[in-house]
């Protein structure tokens, strides 16, 4: 309970600010007469008189000892205005509204004895109050450099609006005193900041997007913790549950009139970037606050019509520090409360002092700490002399911790609410009474700004088809690659490519030149699968033999000839194994595969420890940066059809012109690779050349089938 | 011209208006100050009221000259 002394105080405050709005519609009354394009035109008429009363109008709006430098209104009253403000010239009107603030910063002090009580605080008030800029500087740095910022703000918190306004007013910055004039009115939020006069919503433009939402589940761990009645605190404590984590949460609770209502929970801003993914971020927090609608609220209402509710469905918005502001927004936007009724809106923590309900019947609550300065940012704080919602049933009060942040969180506001303030708790939970039941439904969601982009788009934004219960093309959003280029043994090349139609093999130094390509695609549409091919390279199924086939390697997969005719394939995915041959041709066989590959070093294990078919290991070597080279492979499909297909890739390669790797062929194994190999001169050969990605994206289509060969 | 006339008069009186809601701020900063007069007024308040109300009383002045001087100008003009 505030006492009564300073009450007297806020009244006074009030008549104050009443007084200084009728003097400077006065002064705007002189200044409209002097700027009047009749007084001008009349002069010819009589000059004299003319003379006379434009002299007596510029006396009365320049006086300093009457109206002051009251320049005001229009476009030249208001340039006058700023000019005089720049030199320090004060209204009359000005004088009485800093007399206005300098008396709510009293009645503050009175609740307050802190404030008072403290030399550092008293001495930066004053010299704000005094207009003396050197001393108030010196004071504020003496505060900041004894307490540190925190504690500075969190002492000053219940003044903070009013010091602010205070300087703003007296001070020689044109920009800040439209804001220092609706501090001290209360006639609407602060437009700008009122120490450098930047508008706030120059600011909170910069908090840009549609808004969405998406269903996410909570952790068992959360879900445990959830409130399962409908309450006052129930709810707040859900807010503490979900956290600054971004999310939101949606619950429906069975009245105790069987009736099903539907609860909105809103936490405050997310810790972190000032202008992250999320709407939950700094900026969200000040758009919310000073915009009628925001991403924050956007993204709210998109939650709720995901929530499927029917037309007219009760609602309860419960908010903390700017989900309080963003609730409002949506219990503001009349739109939104066609579709559902608002039946309650309750803010904790939050600015929302001229947010005003679409719906007359919404029935609003406000807890605020005095030392919270959250709720402060539209300028009304402890100081406010003004009832600027005598229909809210509003809390503001104060408690012995008084340092910010703590002051502002969930959690204390829920321990204020629970010990300290029994009767607020009493009264919102009556008017909370239909929504006082069982929670039979629970949906929490994950706010951000705009749409989240498709994952892998927009290369992997593509369009999709089955074939055999596969959806092609398979896309890779999440995986690595290496191909080893060997020099192989001609005749062993040529032997596997006879009766194909493809061929001869692509010759280097007389020898044939073979591709083992291996692959780890750990997060695709089909799952995660490793593989490994084994390819013929070939210039192509109608270029027998061309000089220029090596220029023709570095093409796109769209546009090459030249690709790797399939030897012989493993994978150990059994699903993908199955359909492997009807969409790519060959018969890969379904092997266990390790898969290791980093910037230095790669290892690829063919076959389980028992037995083992080939190992392909060692270290990369240097390297040279390359754009990931598709890959285009040739096979025999069904009945002898001829077929192609590519592997689109995306992602930065890695060049390695002298590899040190080594290809191990188990001794033992009777494999067809293992045998392949040995055929191709490949046991414990190096390759040539290597090829890796440690993270790409991949596009796998069917094959095509070619005219036959 | 009687347009530029009327409208120089009409500003006399909105000035003569302004002249007695001058006034009333005064009357109004009296009793404020009355009202605080007891129990824990900040010591500063008192002059604060009192140069506002001489302002007040001053711009009231002011007005009333430049009310007396628009209305004279407005009837010179009449035709």
């Amino acid at each position: 309970m505030s006492d009564p002394a300073a009450e007297s105080m806020r009244a006074a405050a009030r008549e104050l600010v009443d007084i200084g709005v009728t003097i400077r519609e006065a002064a705007g009354h002189a200044t409209a007469a002097l700027t009047d394009g009749a007084l001008l035109s009349a002069l010819p008429q009589a000059p004299s008189a003319g003379y006379l009363a434009h002299r007596a109008l510029l006396r009365a709006i320049t006086d300093g000892a009457g109206l002051g430098y009251a320049l005001t209104g229009g476009r030249l009253g208001a340039l006058a205005a700023k000019l005089g403000g720049m030199a320090g010239a004060e209204s009359l009107a000005v004088r009485v509204l800093a007399t206005s603030l300098r008396l709510r910063i009293a009645a503050v002090a009175l609740d307050h004895p802190e404030l008072s009580a403290d030399p550092m605080l008293g001495r930066l008030i004053e010299a704000a109050a005094a207009d003396r800029d050197l001393e108030a500087v010196r004071a504020l740095r003496a505060l900041l450099k004894d307490r540190g910022a925190v504690r500075a703000l969190s002492a000053l918190a219940p003044v903070f609006g009013e010091v602010l306004a205070l300087r703003a007013l007296l001070d020689e910055n044109p920009l800040n005193d439209d804001t220092a004039w609706l501090i001290a009115t209360g006639k609407g939020y602060a437009t700008a900041d009122p120490i450098t006069g930047m508008s706030n919503k120059m600011v909170a433009v910069l908090d840009t997007g549609e808004g969405a939402a998406r269903r996410v589940d909570l952790s068992a761990a959360e879900t445990a913790r959830l409130s399962p009645q409908g309450s006052l605190l129930g709810f707040l404590r859900n807010i503490s549950v979900v956290g600054t984590t971004g999310r939101v949460l949606i619950q429906s609770v069975a009245g105790l009139d069987g009736a099903v209502r539907h609860v909105v929970q809103a936490p405050g801003i997310r810790a972190g970037r000032l202008d992250g993914d999320s709407p939950q971020d700094l900026l969200g927090a000040f758009s919310s606050a000073v915009l009628d609608s925001s991403p924050y609220s956007r993204a709210l209402a998109k939650a709720i019509d995901d929530y499927g509710l029917p037309q007219g469905a009760e609602l309860a918005l419960i908010g903390h520090s700017a989900g309080g502001a963003a609730i409002m927004n949506l219990a503001q936007d009349a739109e939104f409360c066609a579709r559902y009724t608002v039946t309650h809106a309750v803010a904790v923590g939050s600015p929302v002092d001229f947010k005003r309900p679409a719906d007359p019947r919404t029935w609003v609550a406000s807890v605020t700490n005095q030392h919270d300065i959250v709720p402060t940012l539209d300028g009304q704080g402890a100081g406010t002399c003004f009832d600027l919602h005598p229909d809210w049933y509003a809390v503001d009060y104060f408690d012995s911790t008084h340092l910010f942040p703590l002051c502002h969180s969930i959690e204390h506001y829920i321990a204020n609410i629970a010990d300290d303030l029994p009767e607020a708790r009493r009264r919102i939970d009556g008017r909370l009474g239909p929504f006082r039941g069982q929670v039979v439904r629970s949906q929490a969601y994950r706010l951000s700004d705009r749409a989240p982009r498709p994952a892998g788009s927009p290369f992997l934004t593509v369009p999709t088809y089955a074939v055999d219960g596969v959806e092609l093309p398979i896309r890779c959003h999440n995986g690595s690659g290496l191909t080893a280029y060997f020099a192989a043994d001609p005749a062993g090349a040529a032997a596997l490519l006879e009766g194909t139609g493809f061929g001869p093999a692509v010759r280097v130094a007389g020898r044939a030149l073979v591709a083992v390509h291996a692959s780890w695609d750990r997060r695709t549409s089909a799952g995660g699968y490793r593989e490994l091919h084994l390819g013929i390279v070939v210039p192509g199924p109608w270029r027998s033999r061309s000089p220029l086939v090596w220029l023709d390697l570095l093409r796109g997969a769209d546009r090459r000839r030249s690709g790797s005719f399939l030897a012989g394939s493993v994978i150990d995915a059994a699903a993908l194994g199955a359909v492997a041959p009807r969409l790519w041709g060959g018969e890969p066989y379904l092997v266990p595969l390790e898969f290791e590959l980093t910037s230095g070093y790669a290892r690829v294990a063919v076959g389980g420890l028992d037995e083992r078919l080939l190992t392909l290991s060692g270290v990369l070597g240097p390297w040279l940066p390359v754009s990931d080279r598709d890959l285009v492979g040739y096979a025999r499909g069904a009945a002898g059809t001829a077929l192609r297909s590519c592997v689109r890739t995306r992602g930065l390669g890695r060049l390695h012109p002298v590899p040190r790797l080594r290809l191990a062929v188990a001794p033992g194994s009777a494999h067809p690779l293992a045998r392949q190999l040995r055929e191709l001169g490949l046991d414990g050969a190096r390759p040539l050349l290597c090829l890796s990605a440690t993270a790409r994206q991949t596009l796998r289509d069917a094959a095509v089938p070619l005219p036959t060969l | 011209m009687p347009a530029d006339s009327a409208a120089i008069a009409a500003h006399a009186a909105l000035l003569q208006a302004d002249i007695r809601a001058l006034t009333d701020c005064a009357v109004r900063l009296r009793e404020i100050e009355a009202r605080l007069a007891t129990g824990e007024t900040p010591r500063w308040l008192r002059e604060a009221i009192n140069a506002h109300v001489a302002a007040c009383a001053t711009a009231a002045a002011d007005l009333t000259t430049a009310a007396a001087h628009l209305r004279h100008y407005a009837e010179r003009t009449r035709p």
